[in-house]
């Protein structure tokens, strides 16, 4: 029971994590060709669960690092966002929002088929 | 502010200055043929909105490019100078559509993820609807 509540937890974070990271994508997008502008990104969530320890409360995706230029993204105005990278990342957000609300909602269906109502 | 509004707002954004390009590269074209004419250059520019927590990007002020105009020797044409030259204007034609080509391009970037964050949010909703 008390997995299935942290099962609900980490997938809602999971899914929080996603769209501020769309979100920050969003603004790579807009800046595509911002003189000096450098693109960022959210630090993994993994990567933020295993340093934070595993209590949810505390994974607040609020680790924003700008990532390494992808080789030949650099323009001679500074700006290293390439717009095909930013489309893999979202689509990988997307994905990481899916199998998150996914999961949402299967522990929601576990919780209401122990209450003994039909999912 | 939910993460899927500021989406909206920053790429809205983003869609508006890069339209303002488009007509600014619009404008040159119009003016390629205009006596004296000077290219109008437009740069964008990254702006926190702190108190939103938006990030936004806006066209920066036009300005005017600074080479030197093209000269034709036509001495008989009534805008010529003392030397007998008239002065066309500085806007290359490909440089403008290579301009548009990339606002486009950026522009339809934009859209897409537009359309990610309404289809992430859409499937936020599903979990409501069940």
């Amino acid at each position: 029971m008390l997995d299935d509540i942290q099962l609900i937890g980490l997938s809602a974070l999971r899914s929080r994590h996603a769209s501020e990271r769309l979100g920050l994508i969003a603004g790579n997008v807009a800046n595509a060709d911002t003189p000096g502008y450098l693109a960022r990104d959210l630090e993994g969530f993994e990567d933020a669960v295993r340093r934070l320890g595993r209590s949810p409360a505390t994974t607040a995706p609020t680790f924003v690092e700008t990532h390494p230029a992808i080789p030949g993204a650099q323009s001679p105005n500074g700006n290293n966002v390439a717009l095909e990278d930013q489309m893999s990342r979202a689509s990988r957000a997307m994905r990481d929002h899916e199998t998150a609300t996914l999961i949402y909602s299967k522990a929601l269906d576990f919780l209401r088929s122990a209450l003994g109502r039909k999912g | 502010m939910n993460p899927f509004d500021r989406v909206s707002q920053t790429v809205m954004s983003g869609l508006v200055a890069q339209a303002q390009r488009m007509q600014v590269a619009g404008e040159n074209l119009a003016n390629a043929d205009t006596h004296g004419y000077r290219r109008k250059l437009v740069s964008f520019e990254n702006i926190f909105d702190r108190a939103a927590d938006v990030t936004r990007v806006s066209a920066s002020r036009v300005a005017l490019d600074a080479s030197p105009l093209a000269e034709r020797f036509d001495p008989g044409h009534p805008l010529a100078d003392e030397r007998g030259y008239v002065a066309g204007s500085n806007v290359n034609a490909i440089t403008e559509f290579a301009d548009v080509r990339e606002a486009n391009r950026s522009y339809e970037a934009g859209l897409q993820i537009l359309k990610q964050s309404r289809d992430m949010y859409s499937a936020l909703l599903e979990i409501l609807r069940r």
